[in-house]
């Protein structure tokens, strides 16, 4: 394999986004404004609950949770199916299919440039930020290396999905519904909008056993949960692992399967 | 010489969902299993060699992007056989990729953010070219045209016709062995046509490439194609030189002449005298396509004095253009 092409990718993503710089702002005082109605939504919960833990989590528990969710949201959020759907519908695909690389592959590296400016930009300051002001919520010490590798799975798993779902643009042709769809089930079965320790029972079993919450409530428990057993992070990690290599597998697979659809019926 | 593309009776179909009319009939489609047969190409056969610039003409929807698609390896052919530089391009599309480089006059292939430069090191890379060749590119680049001024321009901001020269450089850069260029020229000014074809031109005689050219403009026909390929309605309709193609259709000359009054109904008039000709008329001249062996210019031109007031006349000879006008409104007979 010649990794030269694959960080030549990256490099020219990073330049790409770089010259956005007004984009760039905007996104970050959406956030904060997102963030300001998280806060006075969560604090009118907690104040009509009465008690300071509410399914087991205390008020700046769940703060900090929904604080790195977002921050963690805009560093993996690619938006490949806006960008597949579009090449599809302005035949653009047909110039990407023609690089000597495998399409997936090129998508994949053709984005990973946002995921470092991303990382340094957004997620990054608000975990500093985080940190400092709670003064210690966060547990500094062995399980961010475990949250780097889980951080690293989910942006596998994400990006499985989010190519999975772009695969059907082949067949619709509409983009929009679909996009949508595929963003509230992943926010929400990956708890990234609300902790997943608030879902109703059979809610919680089911997201368990999906994909999703491998997304955003994995590497937030890892990251969060201070001296978490063995037992429970090999769990966790290991359920992500399964899923990053059935969702690699089946996308690739739906992939192919549909682009030789496309080729033999035509698009 | 050797064949770089080899295609033996290709045909393509594909299968079309019938649609309905109106709004009931949209709701209905969605459960119709009603699918029509279209066929995009029929049963064509050519054999290219390295090197050559082939023109490949016919009207729109004739199925020359789809045969373009077979041979870049995105779709791949109902039946037949085809060959490109050895390989079946859709069974080995990256490899086949590696092989050729494309241009669609409509889209860009380059980062839209990125000054050209920048772009022109990520192909670098991405198609594995060493530093060497690259300089040797670039170099042979800067003798061309005038390149220096653009590379450090970001594409966005740069017009149609720089972009459009960018890309076809950025399809050469990695010396592939056939370039496809899909009408290159669409929507520039004069003076940018002649310098792609200029370009287009001396690519290649320096890298001995094999151009497939698709086009709607016959200038680019006129000054680049040996060879042309017409196409309509997915079937072959001719594959020869260009000059053979002049002579194919006898000898057609233009006979122009100039009368007092309406020209369009004038021209409507003599149309309805001089049955076998195509008769049309601009706002100064009455053009008569004549067929010298089904009567002689001359002879056309003694039939209408006797009736009209020839002003003035001139005569033209058959352009490329008049040639292809008619093979797509008539054929080939």
């Amino acid at each position: 394999m010649n990794l030269k092409k694959y960080v030549t990718l990256t490099r020219a993503g990073i330049i790409e986004s770089l010259q956005f710089r007004l984009g760039t702002l905007v996104i970050i005082a959406g956030n904060l404004l997102y963030l300001i109605v998280v806060y006075f939504l969560w604090k009118a919960i907690y104040a009509s609950a009465g008690t300071d833990t509410v399914n087991g989590m205390t008020f700046s528990d769940t703060l900090i949770y929904l604080v790195l969710a977002t921050a963690l949201f805009n560093f993996m959020e690619m938006y490949i199916v806006w960008e597949m759907g579009r090449g599809i519908q302005s035949g653009k695909i047909t110039l990407d299919l023609l690089k000597p690389m495998e399409y997936r592959r090129y998508m994949f590296w053709s984005y990973s440039g946002s995921f470092v400016t991303q990382f340094f930009f957004t997620f990054l300051p608000t975990f500093i930020v985080v940190a400092v002001v709670t003064h210690g919520a966060i547990h500094l010490g062995i399980n961010l290396l475990f949250f780097v590798v889980s951080v690293i799975m989910a942006v596998s798993i994400n990006y499985s999905i989010d190519f999975l779902v772009g695969t059907i643009c082949l067949y619709t042709e509409s983009i929009w519904g679909i996009n949508i769809m595929k963003q509230v089930i992943v926010m929400l079965l990956s708890g990234a909008t609300i902790p997943i320790a608030f879902f109703p029972e059979p809610l919680k079993t089911i997201a368990y056993y999906l994909p999703f919450q491998s997304i955003y409530n994995a590497p937030l428990s890892v990251l969060l949960e201070g001296n978490p057993a063995p037992q429970t992070l090999l769990t966790t990690l290991g359920i992500q692992l399964f899923w990053c290599i059935a969702m690699t597998v089946l996308s690739n697979l739906f992939w192919k399967a549909s682009l030789r659809q496309i080729t033999v019926n035509g698009g | 010489m050797s064949n770089i593309i080899e295609i033996k009776n290709i045909t393509k179909e594909f299968k079309v969902l019938n649609r309905r009319e109106g709004l009931k009939g949209s709701i209905k489609d969605l459960f119709s299993r009603d699918y029509k047969i279209v066929r995009a190409v029929d049963n064509i056969s050519m054999n290219i060699q390295q090197g050559e610039i082939v023109g490949y003409l016919g009207p729109n929807g004739a199925g020359k992007s789809t045969t373009i698609k077979m041979m870049t390896g995105i779709l791949e052919p109902t039946s037949g056989e085809i060959l490109v530089g050895g390989n079946v391009p859709y069974e080995n599309r990256a490899k086949n990729a590696q092989e050729i480089g494309v241009v669609f006059g409509q889209r860009s292939q380059l980062w839209w953010a990125l000054p050209l430069v920048e772009s022109f090191k990520i192909l670098k890379d991405i198609y594995g070219v060493s530093d060497k060749d690259y300089e040797s590119m670039i170099e042979l680049y800067k003798s061309l045209v005038d390149i220096e001024p653009l590379l450090h321009k970001p594409v966005r901001q740069m017009s149609l016709g720089q972009r459009t020269l960018s890309d076809i450089l950025a399809s050469f850069l990695h010396n592939p062995k056939i370039v496809f260029l899909d009408e290159p020229t669409i929507g520039l000014d004069v003076s940018m046509k002649a310098k792609i074809r200029t370009l287009i031109h001396a690519l290649n005689k320096e890298k001995n490439t094999t151009v497939i050219l698709t086009t709607h403009d016959m200038g680019d026909v006129d000054a680049l194609c040996q060879r042309i390929v017409i196409i309509d309605k997915g079937k072959m309709l001719y594959d020869n030189d260009i000059e053979h193609l002049k002579g194919f259709f006898g000898s057609y000359r233009t006979l122009k002449i100039r009368i007092d009054g309406d020209l369009k109904q004038l021209a409507e008039k003599i149309g309805s005298e001089l049955p076998h000709f195509r008769v049309s008329a601009d706002d100064e001249w009455i053009s008569i396509l004549v067929d010298e062996e089904k009567s002689k210019v001359i002879e056309v031109l003694s039939q209408l004095q006797k009736s009209y007031d020839i002003r003035d006349m001139k005569l033209e000879e058959i352009s490329t253009e008049e040639v292809i006008k008619k093979i797509y409104e008539e054929g080939v007979k």
